[in-house]
């Protein structure tokens, strides 16, 4: 027995150097004697151990936990457990927790250990000690104990038992229905132990894997995964979650990540760190490694606010519009490793994806009907590069007529985005029609938006489905009016109808932000300003329009609200006159020069439009009046009749009616004469107040059918002719003048009769005023 | 070297697990031998090495009878330093691992002195950590050296220590001879009631001499056998050889579950065999 002997031996010496010390704390320094808590091991052996208290959990039955004294593992009671049906109004679980009011000294034990048994198999969600209700501070959780009807022992381990100098948290259990039915389990003889049977413990942070996360500065991680296995007596190992009190972390960078007691890392720059743990002296397995990017790359102005309408649009996310509820923007799918972070982008909200290779975005719960949408609408903005291949995806998830996921009625579409419309470092606005998604068989229950493709930092804004305005057409569609004056009037600059001024430069270089374009319309060569601010145009030498009198401009505009052109001589002189917008189609405008004073006209440089909107023009030519034509300078059209279907009066193209006066004393003041015109002998009849003509012989023209006269006049304002038989019967025809060159008339014979007697006509009549010239009178058919 | 010994039983700490036999009167006093060192291996040298040639042999594979060696064994024996070699910190390390290996899900190792070293009589001890996890056993054992003319059991099986991985507070020493092998063999059980042989080092021994062998852990000798206990013949008066091994399932232990760790090592810290001399 010398064995036994020693140990006694040796618990005695201790036991005496503990009294000593006391003693002499005692006598040394009085009231600084550190304070002792109990170490009573027994929490319920046949009731409650002395000092502890029974809370329930909220929401729990509070009524679940009794002590019975019918059914025990040994003693007189045990504690018993009754886990509530699904449902019971009362109380949807059974959980609780048993503490102290004075902290127990747990240091010298080495597990808390129980036995239990159950009314049935089940598994008991969780069991614990170390929540006090309050910070919990070196709480241990064993899940999923498996119970049944006979009584075994569990073991819950203690990760460093060293940390347990004052607790008060001696156990706790959290236990619902199983397959929603309740049931009875019984705990005996709980009680902290110290067993030496427990071994090899192995401690781990993030489950013991070594992960690798890409983070950027100022971001922070909770280490999760924190466990401690230990080899039970029954060789097999069991691991318990604990608290990171019972951990103590390191970082191998502090200056790009440190980590707090609580296991929170904090990125403070750029770089590789590397957080471990322990627990006492053991590293713990699984490590975080962070490779940090530094500050995050954003934009600095918001996106573009949206102008559509807030009645046509649907909006997930603006602060543009009222949003509709969008479950979450983040659907954490496996392999995705997006991250989302709200951000304030001067004051306007926006969401940040970092790590984006695939992100769902979930409106399920209230699916989005957008068959009275036309596009969809997102701005996003990207600092990684954006050359081709570099796709940026956008798919769509309808429901189908269902509303919920499967069902074989779900159809989605996928558009992948590119350059030139993917630019990096910009906002960039994204509006695709919803006809584009072609997969999509519908969308009465929009539920997803997918985002994918190969830019890992996105910010995004206005999400939104909308219906596009109506297309307004974006331009003219018929050509402005052709030009009808002779060239030998016009000095032009643009336009189809005439030899344009050469090396006339229609975009200098100004500084102006209006885009210049030509092209045709209906074949027309057009000038195009598009965002109008200002706009020269630079002549290839300068001109001299001093003999000109207007400027003429065909323009063309549905949304400008100011125009104006200028012309310009040397100084720069410029004056401005403004134009009439929008115009309702083509406008046309003759401007007199003299408007322009005092720009000299005999020294143009260039011209100047300002103003705004979208303008086209056509047709920029100054001109001149023609100077006001006295007499004919061509011969009236000879006409074509065949001879033998004309009866002529006065025409060198015939053989006229033999012996006619061609001037009759009928009183008149007119002067009548015979000119030659281009060598072609006509009639000029000068002051005419009337004027006859006596034909040679009465003529029958009843074989007839019309009266051709060629006739011209620059003066005069009234003109009637009339045919005259026998009696005398007359008729008398109006005119139109005056003409524009000749005018050829063949009149119908039946506007002459039955007044006029066309067997037997023997005169004509001419009144009116002015002087007018007259060839080819004859009767034809 | 002498071996002074003088050890009294520490009867309370024995678990009797069969027969207790041990209530006797005049054997509680054990007397003082006097053993000089004849055969050793400290296993000193590089990680990785093999265990010294000269002094150990190996048995590969799944037994002579395709049996899992008589037990129906579930691991696959190799000589590969990946089942037995050196620790580097002056232990011999044999390693049972789950793997797929000619046909078996496991495997390990099993080393002897067969034809190398054999002795009747002595003291045999080892220094040793063990695995865990259940399905695991190992063993520091001996049989006759006249195995090969007379067939087991009447060669005779000297077992040192056996262990049971989900037991791991608990060694088995026994004897298996004609009339009492495998499950009849005579066994007894040595325990710790608040510590477990896989957390530290523990040394088993027998010290054997004619018609007696006194087995051992650490300095408490907790099983004596004499020729009056075995209900066969004592075939222990003769030379055996030694072995060391790690086996996974079996009729001894049980099949290894989902639950235990792998791979699993036995680390011998040294083996010592001692003569008595007077």
């Amino acid at each position: 027995m010398q064995h036994l002997k020693h140990k006694i031996a040796t618990l005695v010496l201790f036991a005496s150097t503990a009294l000593i010390t006391v003693l002499s704390c005692k006598r040394d320094i009085d009231g600084l004697a550190p304070a002792t808590f109990p170490t009573t091991p027994e929490v319920f052996i046949d009731g409650f151990s002395a000092g502890l208290n029974y809370a329930a959990f909220g929401g729990s039955k509070v009524t679940a936990f009794d002590v019975d004294a019918e059914v025990k593992y040994k003693g007189t009671a045990s504690m018993k457990f009754a886990v509530p049906d699904a449902g019971d109004p009362q109380g949807a679980y059974a959980g609780g927790g048993y503490l102290t009011t004075v902290g127990r000294d747990l240091s010298g034990y080495d597990a808390l250990t129980f036995w239990a048994k159950a009314s049935k198999a089940a598994t008991i969600d969780v069991v614990g000690f170390g929540n006090d209700f309050g910070e919990s501070k070196y709480q241990v959780t064993l899940r999923g104990v498996k119970v049944n009807s006979n009584w075994q022992k569990f073991i819950i381990p203690i990760p460093d038992p060293s940390k347990l100098k004052q607790e008060r948290g001696m156990f706790f259990y959290s236990e619902g229905p199983e397959n929603e039915l309740g049931y009875t389990f019984w705990i005996d003889d709980l009680k902290f132990e110290k067993l030496g049977t427990i071994a090899h413990p192995k401690p781990a942070i993030l489950d013991g894997q070594d992960q690798v996360f890409s983070v950027e500065t100022d971001q922070k991680l909770n280490i999760g995964g924190l466990k401690v296995a230990f080899n039970l007596p029954t060789g097999i190992d069991q691991s318990v979650e604990a608290t990171p009190a019972y951990f103590s972390f390191s970082s191998s960078n502090p200056a790009v990540a440190s980590v707090s007691d609580a296991g929170v890392v904090s990125v403070v720059d750029a770089g590789k760190a590397v957080i471990t743990a322990k627990v006492g002296e053991l590293n713990a397995l699984g490590s975080m490694t962070l490779n940090s990017s530094g500050k995050a790359v954003g934009p600095e102005t918001p996106a573009p606010t949206p102008t559509i309408k807030a009645d046509s649009v649907i909006s997930l996310f603006s602060n543009a519009y009222n949003n509709v509820t969008v479950d979450t923007w983040n659907t954490g799918w496996q392999f995705s490793t997006a991250q989302t972070i709200d951000v304030k982008i001067a004051g306007n909200d926006a969401k940040r994806y970092r790590s984006l290779n695939f992100v769902g975005i979930e409106f399920s719960s209230k699916t989005i009907n957008a068959s009275a949408m036309t596009n969809f609408h997102l701005d996003i903005w990207t600092p990684d590069p954006t050359d081709l291949p570099k796709t940026f995806k956008v798919q769509l998830v309808d429901f189908g007529a269902n509303g919920t996921f499967g069902g074989g009625d779900d159809s989605s579409h996928e558009i992948a985005v590119t350059r030139p419309t993917l630019v990096s470092k910009e906002w960039v606005s994204i509006n695709i029609p919803l006809s584009r998604f072609t997969g999509l068989n519908r969308r009465g229950n929009l539920a997803q938006l997918v985002l994918s493709g190969d830019l890992p930092n996105v910010y995004l804004d206005n999400v939104y489905f909308y219906i596009a305005p109506k297309e307004v057409p974006v331009g003219p569609t018929v050509a402005a009016p052709p030009p009808t004056r002779s060239a030998a009037n016009v000095t032009s600059i643009f336009s189809d109808a005439y030899n344009n001024a050469a090396g006339t430069d229609f975009n200098p270089n100004w500084g102006q932000a209006t885009k210049v374009t030509q092209l045709p319309i209906a074949g027309n060569n057009t000038l195009r300003y598009e965002n109008l601010n200002y706009q020269g145009t630079q002549f290839g030498s300068n001109l001299n329009v001093s003999s000109m009198t207007h400027l003429h401009l065909d323009f063309w505009s549905k949304n400008s609200s100011n125009l104006n052109v200028f012309i310009i001589s040397p100084g720069p002189v410029e004056k401005a006159v403004a134009l009439t917008v929008p115009t309702n189609g083509w406008g046309s405008v003759d401007i007199p020069l003299s408007d322009f004073s005092p720009v000299a006209l005999n020294d143009l440089i260039q011209f100047k439009f300002e103003g705004n909107g979208d303008i086209y023009l056509d047709n920029i030519y100054f001109y001149k009046n023609p100077p006001a034509a006295t007499e004919p300078t061509t011969a009236a059209p000879t006409p074509t009749y065949a001879a033998a279907n004309v009866i002529s009066v006065f025409s060198d193209a015939y053989t006229n009616v033999a012996g006619s006066d061609l001037n009759p004393n009928w009183g008149q003041a007119t002067q009548v004469s015979e000119v030659k015109v281009a060598g072609n002998n006509t009639l000029v009849y000068s002051g005419l107040n009337y004027q006859g003509l006596q034909l040679g012989s009465d003529q029958n023209v009843s074989g007839m059918t019309q009266l051709h006269l060629d006739f011209w006049t620059a003066n005069s304002t009234e003109l009637k002719v009339s045919l005259i038989s026998p009696g005398p019967a007359e008729k008398a025809y109006t005119l139109k003048v005056p003409t524009s060159g000749w005018t050829s008339i063949d009149i119908p014979l039946k506007e002459f009769t039955p007044t006029v007697d066309l067997n037997k006509v023997f005169q004509f009549k001419f009144e009116g005023n002015g002087k007018i010239y007259f060839d080819n009178i004859l009767f034809h058919k | 070297m002498k071996w002074n010994h003088s050890t009294l039983i520490n009867s309370f700490l024995l678990v009797v697990m069969l027969c207790t036999f041990w209530s006797c009167q005049d054997d509680d006093v054990i007397v003082d031998r006097n053993y000089e060192l004849v055969w050793e291996d400290n296993f000193a040298g590089l990680a990785g090495k093999a265990p010294d040639a000269t002094k150990w042999a190996y048995d590969i594979g799944i037994g002579p009878g395709n049996d899992g060696w008589g037990n129906q064994e579930l691991q696959f024996y190799t000589n590969r330093p990946e089942n037995a070699a050196l620790d580097g910190n002056g232990n011999l390390a044999i390693t049972a691992r789950s793997e797929s290996y000619s046909g078996r899900a496991f495997t390990s190792a099993r080393l002897n002195t067969k034809g190398i070293f054999a002795q009747a009589y002595g003291r045999f001890e080892a220094r040793i950590k063990m695995p865990w996890g259940p399905g695991i056993w190992p063993a520091f054992w001996m049989l006759g050296a006249n195995i090969d003319q007379v067939p087991w059991p009447q060669c005779g099986e000297i077992d040192i220590m056996e262990y049971r991985g989900q037991e791991p507070n608990l060694i088995h020493g026994s004897v298996h001879g004609p009339g009492y092998s495998g499950g009849a063999a005579i066994t007894k059980s040595y325990g710790f009631t608040n510590d477990r042989f896989d957390v530290d080092f523990h040394v088993f021994a027998v010290e054997w001499g004619k018609d007696f062998i006194d087995y051992y852990v650490d300095d408490v000798l907790y099983q004596r056998l004499k020729p009056e206990d075995t209900p066969g013949e004592w075939v222990y008066n003769q030379p055996f050889f030694i072995i060391l091994n790690v086996a996974v399932g079996g009729n001894f232990v049980g099949f290894p579950t989902p639950q235990t760790p792998f791979p699993q090592t036995m680390l011998v810290d040294y083996i010592k065999v001692y003569k008595e001399v007077n």
